[in-house]
């Protein structure tokens, strides 16, 4: 905080080097929400490819549309603190994607689950953490007084919020199915 | 933005993060208290109080609290403060030369919607503070957005005198579980526990919906009123009198009421001698709304959320009327009496006109506007008169351009020339959410202008 000029007001945090350096931080975590939102969008790309059942499908297709729109969304948030995406963070992503599906073999021979079941659990997880990447950013716009921040990240948390009850739902009901009859669905 | 003719107003500060209050020293430094985790309790700013000494230095007293510091005031060479965050409200007073700090009173029951009142001073020399109820409505229920039930699920209002309870209880969801089903809930319980008729809850001193004094010291507490909801503004004018500003229910929820107007309480308990008190004042809080009226009255019944009913059973005496009445949802902040000549309106109190959460709390339009301004207030006859609010009334940030969003706080210069309006900045309300915005707040001066003679 500065020494203020004569009746000028004193900026709290406000001034340009604050200022950058604040933006700075934030554009590290929202490198974070793309590595994240990428990587939930491959697993779940890979994991709507393993399921039959034409509901759940049909359920998991709906939630991949929105994954691709979210992670639009997730580099128009660089463009609001007027930066730039980052395309490393979302190779990075679809890698760490393809990780939690050979994450989620691993889990299933051990636990005795049958089927997709196991990609399901992770997916709920992934998009657990890619939520809560997109509500720190949201949080880091309210903190800097950033209101085109909330615009993009409020909707795609609802959407986020819904799709977390849903995969629990499914890999809460398909569970049994799973480990105890060792069927696919 | 305007004020009346022969006054100035220039900003001070900006880039305040959820202000709370200002507090002036005797040598004229201005100190203002930014909140932490406030108003809804996200984001987390660092909770402080920016001091700006008259020589243009600024220091930033810093603290590890959760919430943060809700009044400040100065007193006899230390800075006094009130802290929300956990269980207990904390009194404390802060050493500038030492850095010191002394935790006074750590013993109100705290951790829901309501805010703590105070600490002022009285030409007595005794310290005066409140602090508002753990329920938005006079029942625990789920709040959503301020995720109280996470933080503090045992958390409920203590009554200040013993009560009878009429057994009426409020079924709620309860979102804590993962199968949210129907819970029921009584009044001064925490959530999820029913009460029954004819139980009889204790009175505390250490109650909340409360107003107390003490000794600078934390001593000799000593219980002056209750059943005020939101005690958030305290000042005492030159004849010693106590005047609190308190708020309206809510037209939402599971004990939704309408109707119901801001209020100014005139605490009569605080013109006895000290430590002569041996009851507590009753406000009404949580069955009686500002007007007298009973909360279940067909004047209050609802066009948003249930119904309420009673939850006293033969309830002490009211102890109303309120010396004022406002708008509903208006939201009345911390106020300061004036005491110049020379500013001009010697005698008159003038509040801090948060501004309304509709349409969250409420569904009419006429609730829109309400608040978003400072009035000032003749106390004796009940009246009161703009001086200082935006061209279109509501915030400047729905209408664009420059001016206020949400005066939190006023205070009075040491000398009493001019009048320091604290805003707390934007907050975004929708009719199902809240957000508010850091580095938005702004602390304002309007003064007298000088008379020329030349």
């Amino acid at each position: 905080m500065d020494k203020p000029a004569l009746k000028q007001p004193i900026l709290i945090e406000l001034d340009a080097e604050c200022r950058q350096d604040h933006l700075d931080k934030v554009e590290a975590w929202l490198k974070n929400v793309q590595l994240t939102q990428a990587s939930f969008r491959q697993l779940l790309e890979d994991t709507v490819d393993k399921i039959e059942e034409p509901h759940l499908k049909d359920y998991l297709n709906t939630m991949l549309q929105q994954a691709l729109d979210h992670e639009e969304k997730a580099e128009a948030l660089f463009l609001v603190i007027g930066r730039e995406p980052s395309t490393v963070r979302k190779l990075a992503g679809d890698l760490l994607g393809k990780g939690r599906e050979l994450w989620a073999d691993i889990i299933a021979l051990g636990g005795g689950a049958h089927g997709p079941w196991q990609d399901l659990q992770q997916l709920y997880i992934s998009n657990l953490n890619s939520m809560s990447a997109f509500a720190v950013a949201e949080q880091l716009g309210l903190a800097l007084g950033i209101p085109e921040i909330l615009n993009i990240t409020l909707s795609v948390i609802d959407e986020k919020s819904t799709s977390h009850l849903l995969l629990q739902e499914i890999a809460l009901e398909m569970c049994s199915k799973s480990i105890l009859y060792q069927q696919p669905f | 933005m305007v004020v009346p003719e022969g006054y100035e107003v220039e900003a001070i500060m900006v880039g305040l993060s959820f202000p709370t209050d200002v507090a002036v020293a005797d040598d004229g430094t201005v100190f203002v208290s930014e909140g932490g985790s406030s108003w809804p309790t996200r984001p987390y700013m660092p909770a402080r109080v920016i001091a700006l000494h008259p020589n243009g230095e600024v220091e930033a007293i810093t603290m590890n609290v959760h919430a943060g510091p809700r009044g400040i005031t100065w007193h006899n060479g230390e800075l006094y403060m009130i802290f929300k965050g956990g269980y207990h409200m904390q009194l404390a007073k802060y050493n500038l030369e030492t850095g010191k700090l002394t935790i006074l009173i750590d013993k109100v029951p705290s951790g829901g919607w309501h805010e703590p009142g105070g600490p002022i001073f009285g030409p007595d020399g005794l310290m005066y503070f409140g602090h508002g109820s753990v329920s938005q409505q006079g029942v625990s229920l789920p709040a959503g957005f301020t995720v109280d039930l996470a933080k503090h699920p045992l958390a409920h209002d203590v009554p200040g005198q013993d009560i009878t309870l009429t057994g009426n209880n409020v079924w709620s969801r309860d979102p804590r579980k993962p199968y949210p089903y129907l819970t029921l809930t009584g009044p001064f319980k925490p959530f999820g526990t029913r009460s029954e008729k004819g139980e009889v809850i204790k009175g505390q001193l250490w109650c909340n919906s409360a107003v107390w004094r003490c000794r600078p010291d934390g001593t000799d507490v000593e219980l002056l009123a209750w059943g005020i909801r939101n005690p958030f503004g305290m000042a005492i004018n030159e004849q010693g009198e106590l005047y609190v500003s308190d708020n309206d229910f809510e037209e939402k929820g599971e004990r939704a009421v309408a109707l119901d107007p801001d209020r100014i309480w005139h605490i009569k308990n605080a013109s006895k001698p000290f430590g002569s008190v041996t009851t507590p004042d009753w406000y009404g809080f949580p069955d009686i709304c500002g007007d007298g009226l009973p909360v279940n009255h067909e004047k209050h019944l609802p066009l948003k959320g249930k119904a309420t009913e009673l939850f006293i059973q033969d309830p002490p005496p009211w102890a109303g009327p309120a010396a004022f009445l406002e708008q509903p949802h208006s939201c009345m902040c911390r106020m300061d009496f004036s005491r110049s000549d020379f500013f001009g309106h010697r005698g008159e109190l003038f509040v801090a006109e948060w501004g309304t959460l509709a349409p969250l709390n409420s569904p009419r339009e006429e609730d829109l506007d309400h608040g978003f301004r400072v009035i000032r207030v003749n106390v004796k006859e009940g009246t009161s008169e703009l001086f200082m609010h935006n061209r279109i009334m509501g915030p400047a940030s729905a209408h664009g351009g420059g001016g206020i969003e949400r005066p939190v706080s006023c205070r009075f210069s040491s000398d009493g020339k001019s009048l320091y309006v604290l805003d707390f900045g934007v907050a975004h309300i929708t009719e199902g959410s809240m957000f508010g915005f850091a580095h938005t707040g702004v602390l304002w001066k309007i003064t007298k202008k000088e008379m020329s003679h030349g």
